[in-house]
């Protein structure tokens, strides 16, 4: 029962989704509505349980004294005021709430951001080396992109920015179509096969 | 450790290091590179620039401040094309984390030109339904918007002089990070009303949204920092404004950042060749 | 003479009107078309009149280059007359007043089915493959070196005693590449079990963390070792991105573990995350469908597995027929459409021609609205 449920639900929900897409009578419409209501309704439980998940791991570390438990009590204390101060003044446009997200969450999200400038660099000096003949062709792709996107490159020749240019939206257009056309087919496989319950991966690997 | 093995392993500090003061030195003191306008540029621009007095614009921020050092500048030097332009601009978002941004936006620019909040620019805020709004403001704004995003009521905004649609206006910008962005309004807007589209994306999505100007749904692309740049030396050139230009001073750091990039990476090759070729 | 010269000046009217229930919408609507003006005019008006009603009211003005209007302001069932109207300045002139029309909704979106037919034509393709499988023909797969790491990428982490980190990518359960990811997860479970390796898994979605919880207990019951299972080791961190990024690095500085699993989908943190990673010296196989972030991973990772091959790491590492003759289908179904590209591009070439103008049926067949 506990496989069997699931797997009917899934085949059902499958079959009449697929069929919603060609159905465009408002009955179809309100259908699809009442479902996207259920699963702003689930997402909203499972954040509850998501909650659960972070306090208990945290609280563990704590109570045991494990690693670095000073930031599981960082994490204990942020979670618990920003919840409290969203209950008591509220979420909206001049709220506590707001002004923790503008100067705390967008900047702490901008530094992490901006370390990928760092990254690309390590990165970049780490593995781009022309070992092949394709990777040689690759390097020098590169160098053309970069030098074309910024004035430095202009001032070299103008003709490296329409080159870059040429380079991104011919080749490198055709190379990602090449994968989205893949990709397109895996994802009816995938979607096809977990609608017939020939694809179990999600449900713990039982066959 | 030989020497060109030492080369072939720079310490991930260094070059960090080298990273940061390459990118600082130009905000400090610009180096005001210019590099050739794009195409691309030139065609949003040109389309801007050609609409007639009083018309409106619509500009979309559909961005949040992660994407903000690449498509904030965009924004400014739009809003300064258009209040040069005597536009009439109408500023809403698809994405609510951007909402902030928006406002921030026109309250800088908008003094510049001693426009005035209501008749010559608004600002809608974000409402939560992303198809049924860009839908909506093709039926009726006014129904769409009832209120501006400070509760002002649609009817006493001297800006809207009826219920307008899409059809009254000639042109809008979408700002956009992602989904939902221009793709959003290129299904909805542009196929069922046949608005004119034009976008500024990240440098990283640019590519993307080629197939769009190939086939004319999209009229200009701002790609990345370098065409907010451009954006803003074209403003400058036409003696639009006079502002502090934030693209062209990053533009600068990027040029270096990506120089750097390129030595380190010849320094790698290099490495790697003299070592091959002892063994 | 003077009715001439009236003859002669007078805006003409729009003529063709013609007008019909708007075709596969949910109803509500119709639709008005007329023939443009040679002169130039400066807008259109269309007017309604419901049945039993005596005026006809305004319901749309339209610029002089525009001969098609939606009216979505109608009632179903109620019958509707049309007229539209061309306005030159002072001058007007009014069509014909049009046949009655109603407006009604669709049960099938006609204009959908060339994708029915693609879906039909492609599943079944698949099914015949997975029905071959089941008849226990033997396919051939290649290697995938990514997939073939596993093995040693989690016996490398036992001898080592490292844990092993796996994240299902940023994406929501909505996400095929989050399903993908899950049932691969499902795979390195099932090793981490046997080895009794310690597996983390931190979370960006709540309902992706409740469901890869379930799929790591259910593998280690599976291999019969559900006292090997650690609840705690899979959990949520948060669901904004850079946060969720920056607790997954400091896992990894922290934790050091011998390998790490990106797989899902990824955005602007992938490299964030494979970076750190090659920085604490772990064995990293990453995969996505996110072409984007491809580069990224490519260059910061051991293996990657590009696009589609995400998908098919299930089928490959549990080697199970059914799923294996899928891919075979899939394959199959990529050849279709490479035939279908080649074939349509000459048509499309070859329609620019006059003798050729029929091929422009096959080509509007195959575009998608």
């Amino acid at each position: 029962m506990a496989r069997t449920l699931p797997l009917a639900l899934c085949f059902i929900m499958g079959v009449l989704m697929a069929c919603q897409f060609f159905i465009p009578h408002p009955l179809s419409q309100s259908f699809l509505d009442l479902i996207i209501k259920w699963v702003r309704i689930i997402s909203a439980f499972a954040l509850a349980l998501g909650v659960r998940s972070v306090t208990l791991r945290h609280y563990e570390r704590i109570k045991r004294r494990k690693g670095e438990w000073g930031f599981s009590v960082v994490t204990i204390v942020s979670l618990l005021a920003t919840a409290l101060i969203g209950l008591i003044w509220g979420v909206g446009a001049k709220s506590y709430l707001r002004l923790i997200f503008s100067n705390i969450m967008v900047p702490l999200g901008a530094t992490m951001f901006s370390i990928l400038a760092f990254y690309m660099a390590s990165a970049a000096y780490r593995a781009f080396r022309a070992r092949t003949k394709e990777a040689t062709l690759l390097l020098i792709a590169s160098f053309i992109v970069m030098l074309g996107m910024v004035p430095i490159g202009t001032a070299i020749s103008p003709r490296l920015s329409d080159l870059a240019e040429w380079l991104l939206s011919v080749p490198n257009m055709a190379a990602k179509r090449g994968i989205m056309f893949g990709v397109a087919l895996g994802v009816i496989a995938t979607s096809l096969k977990i609608i017939l319950g020939i694809e179990r991966g999600w449900l713990g690997g039982r066959r | 450790m030989s020497f060109w093995e030492k080369l072939g392993k720079i310490d991930r500090k260094i070059i960090f290091l080298l990273m940061a003061v390459v990118i600082i030195i130009p905000l400090l003191s610009p180096l005001n590179l210019v590099g050739k306008v794009g195409r691309r540029t030139q065609e949003l621009f040109r389309a801007i620039d050609n609409l007639p007095e009083n018309s409106y614009l619509l500009i979309t921020i559909d961005f949040d401040p992660q994407s903000m050092p690449e498509l904030y500048p965009m924004y400014l030097a739009i809003l300064r094309h258009a209040f040069a332009k005597n536009l009439r601009v109408i500023v809403t978002g698809l994405w609510v984390t951007g909402v902030g941004l928006g406002e921030d936006g026109l309250k800088t620019v908008a003094p510049e030109y001693n426009k005035v909040y209501g008749r010559d620019y608004v600002f809608l805020g974000w409402k939560p339904g992303i198809t049924a709004v860009v839908l909506g403001m093709g039926r009726s704004m006014k129904e769409t918007f009832p209120t501006d995003y400070y509760g002002t009521s649609y009817d006493s905004l001297p800006i809207f002089t009826k219920d307008i649609t899409y059809r009254d206006i000639p042109f809008m910008v979408s700002l956009s990070a992602g989904v939902p962005g221009y793709e959003t309004w290129i299904a909805y807007a542009q196929s069922r009303f046949g608005i004119r589209i034009g976008a500024g994306v990240t440098a990283v999505s640019a590519a993307d949204a080629y197939p769009y100007l190939q086939s004319g749904q999209l009229t200009g692309l701002l790609g990345g920092m370098k065409a907010a740049a451009e954006y803003e030396f074209l403003n400058e050139k036409a003696g639009f404004t006079k502002a502090f230009k934030p693209a062209s001073q990053l533009m600068d750091s990027q040029s270096l950042a990506h120089l750097v990039i390129m030595i380190l990476v010849i320094i790698g090759n290099i490495s790697y060749f003299a070592l091959r070729r002892k063994r | 003479m003077v009715y001439l010269l009236l003859f002669f000046f007078t805006l003409a009217p729009p003529t063709s009107l013609c007008v019909f229930d708007t075709p596969n919408d949910a109803g509500k609507s119709i639709t008005i078309s007329w023939q443009k003006l040679e002169e130039e005019v400066s807008c259109y008006e269309v007017w309604r009149r419901g049945e039993g009603e005596t005026d006809f009211q305004l319901c749309g003005i339209l610029p002089a280059t525009e001969c098609q209007f939606v009216d979505d302001k109608v009632i179903d069932g109620k019958v509707y007359y049309y007229k539209v109207v061309a306005v030159k300045g002072e001058e007007r002139a009014e069509s014909e007043i049009s046949n009655p029309v109603k407006s009604s909704p669709q049960w099938f979106a006609t204009n959908r089915i060339n994708v029915l037919v693609g879906v039909i034509f492609f599943s079944a393709l698949l099914l015949y493959f997975i029905y071959h499988a089941r008849k226990g023909k033997k396919l051939f797969i290649r290697r995938i070196s990514g997939l073939d790491a596993v093995e040693e990428a989690v016996g490398r982490a036992t001898e080592m005693g490292k844990p092993i980190l796996y994240i299902p990518g940023l994406g929501s359960i909505a996400d095929i590449a989050t399903i993908a990811s899950l049932n691969i997860l499902g795979e390195v479970a099932k090793k981490t079990a046997q080895y009794e390796t310690t597996l983390l898994v931190p979370n960006r979605d709540p309902i992706v963390y409740t469901v890869a919880y379930e799929v790591c207990k259910e593998a280690y019951t599976n291999v019969g070792r559900p006292d090997a299972f650690k609840g705690e080791n899979i959990f949520f961190i948060t669901d904004a991105q850079f946060a969720y990024a920056a607790a997954v690095d400091g896992i990894m500085v922290r934790e050091k573990p011998a390998t790490n699993f990106f797989m899902g989908m990824f955005w602007a943190e992938s490299l964030i995350l494979a970076e750190t990673g090659a920085t604490t010296g772990a064995i990293q196989i990453a995969g996505t469908d996110a072409v984007h972030q491809l580069p990224f991973f490519i260059t910061a990772c051991d293996y990657t597995l590009i696009g589609e091959e995400l998908y098919a790491a299930s089928a490959y590492l549990s080697k199970e027929p059914l799923l294996v003759g899928s891919l075979k289908g899939q394959d199959y179904g990529k050849l279709v459409i490479l035939f279908l590209l080649l074939v349509g591009s000459c048509f499309l070439l070859l329609s620019a021609l006059p003798q050729f103008r029929f091929f422009q049926v096959i080509i509007r067949f195959f575009s998608v609205s």
